[in-house]
């Protein structure tokens, strides 16, 4: 709809009110969703430096707020955070922090559960999944809480 | 015993959940590793897994390239301060700091799972 707007708009030679009009209205909402890329890639970037995790928890809804296709939204959200997650261990292995033992231990085991983990999730409903998750965080969250 | 948790969380991470979170707070809570350490090793843990997930994606044709891109230059930018800000953190907020993060997140998937359930 935009870019059809913006075509008419450029193949008229002579502009009337209304059409300055919708061509401010065009702007404004171009730099509407600028600002709010600004905002979430920002936001992600922070979040997974900060947590080294949950990246992917603040994009996928950004994302599908932005009109991608839930997949989609995941396919892009993956992509993007590898940089940041790349970013930041250079951070935290120069602050000492990773252990080459456990990471990697952990990471042969995320290979192998990370299979298991995708056949699983065509067999079972997502609405179990996401109840279970839920009570999942709140109880983690209050044991490290308190 | 770390690959058992790896396996855990990787199992989790497939089913399309937060498997970093469940892979910190088990490393921490069995292990009893340093919460800065079991974040690092998390960001590790992710990196293969990604790219496998960046491949099959980028095949399928899922990716929004020139979005990806642009979030992507932020998201560095982000990162940077947020990594920064965690390495000078003291353990103990950063574990508080984490918790209620935990916790929004809970909220907001509560939230998303009314909504669905309302259409």
């Amino acid at each position: 709809m935009k870019i059809v707007y913006y075509k008419n708009l450029k193949l008229k030679n002579h502009i009337n009110l209304y059409d300055s009009f919708l061509f401010i209205k065009i702007q404004f909402v171009h730099n509407k969703n600028m600002v709010k890329k600004v905002i979430i890639g920002l936001s992600a970037g922070f979040v997974s430096g900060f947590f080294a995790t949950g990246g992917g928890m603040v994009l996928v809804p950004a994302f599908t707020f932005l009109n991608l296709s839930t997949q989609r939204a995941r396919g892009t959200a993956i992509f993007c955070i590898l940089p940041m997650v790349i970013t930041s261990s250079i951070f935290y292995y120069k602050s000492n922090y990773i252990d080459w033992k456990i990471s990697i231990l952990c990471a042969v085991g995320g290979s192998i559960g990370g299979y298991i983990g995708a056949k699983l999730l065509k067999k079972l409903p997502e609405i179990v999944l996401k109840i279970t998750f839920i009570l999942f965080l709140i109880y983690i969250a209050f044991r490290i809480i308190i | 015993m770390e690959v058992l948790i790896g396996t855990i969380s990787g199992i989790i991470s497939g089913t399309g959940m937060g498997g970093g979170t469940v892979l910190i707070f088990l490393l921490g809570q069995i292990l009893g590793v340093d919460h800065h350490i079991a974040q690092a090793a998390n960001l590790i843990f992710f990196i293969p897994t990604s790219i496998v997930a960046i491949i099959v994606n980028i095949k399928n044709k899922n990716i929004d390239l020139k979005l990806a891109m642009q979030i992507s230059i932020l998201g560095i930018i982000g990162a940077v301060i947020g990594a920064k800000l965690a390495v000078y953190t003291d353990v103990n907020s950063l574990k508080k700091y984490f918790g209620y993060f935990l916790l929004i997140i809970a909220i907001y998937e509560i939230y998303t799972l009314f909504k669905k359930h309302k259409k």
